[in-house]
């Protein structure tokens, strides 16, 4: 290893820059929140050291954020469950379609929409009948109209309908990532399968599956924390309504530290957030481990 | 990690802001030595020509829409402000009202506020005085006889401890505005009642008209309308009593007003899927004719004037319940007001324009036909500058004010509000008890109080 005989200065010195800016735009800030989220403050004036009185009322007395937890933790789920879903779609694309990238492209298309665009237009598309709502409307026409729902309205299944929303806008992003990584399997290991009688499903079982296992980790990484942070979506379409029904983990942070104008407990949540995303992004990179020493 | 991204905001907007701060700071060292109002005309222009340096002054304000009147006259008042004095330069940030009030707090927190910025009043502007970032503008307000231009009392909802802190562009009260024609159409009176009210409702809702529209996704439209329940069944000053102790949320009369929002709600009042209407959209459902009746204040008016309901559309006051209240006691909105930031690198510079700004704002108003329910008194026959009827209903109406409350979150501290907005738009989507809600409202105000 005579090749790489670089002093140690000089690596220091290349690599000291982007360490700075790195620090500086995402541990410092951290740290910084982590440190607020010990203050009463109300973000404008003077603020008051607590300790953990913030995360002791987060934890215990706060009805809302418990509940705001488990729907961002469904919302990663669902998030996760559609990446299979994506992969067969990606396997089923590659295999069976002659010119697949147009179909792609279109798949990945709500993704480049902007999350304000895509609202408004579920918005309209959930509306009551009598708004002209489109899903009613067609719910109603086919005959189910005991169906008819006040999607974004109703505290029971408001929710829900953010859920299918965001599921519907990132299916062709997964389906994107999974399609490109299948496309990178060298053609020869399948016919080489072939050859040993593997075919079909059967090669995708013991060739395609092992070996995109990384590209279906970033999937499943990007999936989870996008879910965590899922902010906009809900904010253009029901602003944590009706009272509080789909409130999630960062509008909750959002409305206390900027409505309630508590922002030492807003930045109280925000450390829970992250701590969740560290540990998190770690048990997900275990299990990969393990699944990538399994299969090879 | 959404978090971060704030934080990346944040730190963004203050460098902004510095840069901004450093701009200013290089072009003008001669502060304190710019003429001094009083000072006679002819050194002041002798000093105007010898050290006029470039002094920057932003501006942030709400008026983003270009064919809004305020808009346009803001427009025209900074250029010609421009014109006469050369040396300053008035730079505008224009943001939408929640948009506006997020980059305040955001500023603030690094106490980077802009020259010039906007507040609402009473508890909402608190904060803010309390942490001293605005400057006191007795000293202004008495300059050209500004102060006399603004309507009585009115300057006391912007006023701590004998201190102005910001000016406000308007002083509405909450009307029920009614389409004259679906009424007609479905041969229903104006209710002086709330019970009649509640069966214009019905007869309404039977021929198949939206009664009232609503834009609950942003909850204080029905906190303003629950509110003027609530003046109705226990007459003005409720919160104040519950601040001083003297009342509690668990007063039979906060529970009657609870009671007659539900059987609103109950009776169908309001548009399906109310909650997932913002502001605009419920407005425009009144304004394109497909509602009979809206709740606001009335800077709702010159929407409703430029609309396709333009001619049709009446006011009237929020009838009594349960024969309690004085429909003459209005849901109050003092406005929005300008407020001057306490670090100003140009204050005086800064004032002095306010000052202007402010001295010619009412005529301008009235010129663009945007005079109704500003906060200054306003010369001129509205009626001959061809102001509409029910422009002129509303200014009727606002002879005939005595007295009111403000909305719930310029009275309480943000915490409780909070609570309030959320469990007002619950009473949409959930029957709750009325108990419970001023159990829940009790509870958020005595963990909130401090």
């Amino acid at each position: 290893m005579n090749v790489l005989k670089v002093s140690r200065l000089t690596i220091t010195a290349f690599v000291l820059p982007s360490l700075a800016i790195y620090f500086g735009i995402v541990f410092v800030p951290i740290l910084v929140s982590l440190y607020s989220g010990l203050l009463d403050w109300n973000g404008i004036g003077e603020s008051t050291f607590v300790g953990l009185d913030n995360f002791k009322n987060l934890f215990f007395n706060d009805v809302i954020f418990w509940p705001s937890v488990r729907r961002t933790f469904m919302f990663a789920v669902f998030s996760m469950a559609e990446i299979p879903i994506a992969l067969f779609i990606a396997i089923l694309l590659r295999r069976y379609i002659r010119k697949p990238n147009f179909l792609v492209s279109s798949y990945f298309l709500p993704v480049i929409l902007s999350v304000v665009i895509i609202g408004q237009l579920w918005i309209t598309i959930y509306n009551p009948a009598s708004m002209g709502g489109m899903l009613n409307q067609i719910l109603t026409t086919i005959g189910l109209e005991s169906w008819t729902k006040s999607w974004l309205t109703d505290p029971a299944v408001a929710m829900y309908s953010l859920y299918f929303v965001a599921l519907w806008q990132y299916l062709g992003y997964h389906t994107l990532i999974q399609f490109t990584g299948i496309s990178n399997v060298p053609t020869e290991i399948y016919e080489a399968a072939r050859i040993d009688g593997a075919e079909g499903f059967k090669a995708d079982r013991y060739i395609t599956l092992p070996m995109i296992i990384p590209i279906f980790k970033i999937s499943i990484v990007l999936a989870f924390i996008g879910s965590l942070q899922a902010f906009d979506m809900v904010m253009v379409m029901t602003a944590g309504g009706p009272a509080n029904a789909t409130e999630v983990i960062s509008t909750h942070m959002y409305k206390m530290s900027f409505s309630s104008m508590k922002y030492g407990y807003g930045s109280s949540i925000a450390s829970f957030l992250v701590v969740v995303c560290l540990i998190a992004t770690i048990i997900i990179n275990y299990i990969f481990n393990k699944l990538e020493k399994r299969f090879s | 990690m959404a978090r971060k991204s704030k934080i990346l905001s944040l730190a963004l907007t203050a460098s902004l802001a510095l840069s901004l701060a450093a701009c200013g700071n290089s072009a003008t060292n001669n502060k304190g030595d710019t003429a001094s109002p009083d000072s006679g005309k002819t050194t002041e222009k002798v000093e105007e020509k010898v050290v006029a340096k470039d002094v920057k002054i932003t501006f942030q304000n709400i008026y983003p829409d270009t064919t809004d009147p305020k808009n346009q006259l803001m427009k025209k008042l900074v250029t010609q402000y421009q014109t006469e004095h050369p040396n300053i330069k008035i730079e505008l940030d224009s943001l939408n009202t929640d948009q506006q009030k997020l980059k305040l707090k955001t500023q603030a927190a690094s106490k980077e506020v802009p020259d010039i910025t906007i507040v609402n009043p009473s508890a909402q502007m608190k904060p803010f005085v309390e942490a001293g970032l605005f400057a006191p503008l007795n000293d202004m307000l008495d300059q050209n006889g500004l102060k006399a231009t603004f309507q009585e009392g009115l300057l006391d909802w912007y006023s701590f401890d004998n201190n102005t802190y910001a000016l406000p562009d308007g002083n509405n009260i909450a009307v029920v505005y009614y389409n004259k024609e679906l009424f007609e159409k479905a041969g229903v009176q104006v209710p002086t009642t709330f019970e009649d009210m509640l069966k214009v409702v019905g007869t309404l809702k039977e021929k198949g008209i939206t009664p009232i529209a609503i834009g609950e996704k942003d909850s204080w439209t029905g906190s303003f309308l629950f509110m003027n329940m609530l003046l109705r069944t226990n007459g003005p000053g409720f919160l104040k009593d519950v601040i001083d102790n003297k009342k509690t949320f668990e007063d039979p009369a906060f529970k009657e007003a609870v009671d007659a929002f539900k059987s609103l709600v109950a009776a169908g009042a309001f548009q399906e899927g109310a909650t997932s209407f913002d502001y605009n959209a419920g407005e425009n459902l009144f304004k394109t004719g497909k509602s009979a009746m809206y709740f606001m204040g009335t800077w709702a008016t010159g929407g409703i004037e430029a609309s396709s309901v333009n001619g049709k559309v009446g006011v009237f006051k929020f009838p009594t319940i349960g024969g309690k209240g004085d429909p003459n006691e209005f849901m109050l909105a003092p406005g929005s007001g300008f407020a001057i930031s306490a670090n100003s690198e140009h204050l005086q510079e800064t004032k002095d324009f306010l000052n202007w700004f402010m001295l010619n704002f009412p005529k301008e108003a009235f010129t663009a036909k945007g005079a109704v329910g500003i906060g200054q008194i306003v010369d001129g026959d509205f009626k001959a500058a061809g102001y509409s009827d029910m422009a002129m209903e509303v200014l009727g109406l606002f002879k005939e004010v005595k007295g009111g409350d403000l909305a719930f979150d310029n009275t309480m501290n943000p915490g409780t509000a909070q609570v309030h907005l959320n469990s007002i738009q619950n009473l949409f989507v959930q029957k709750k008890d009325s108990a419970e809600v001023g159990k829940e409202h009790q509870t958020a105000y005595e963990a909130n109080k401090k």
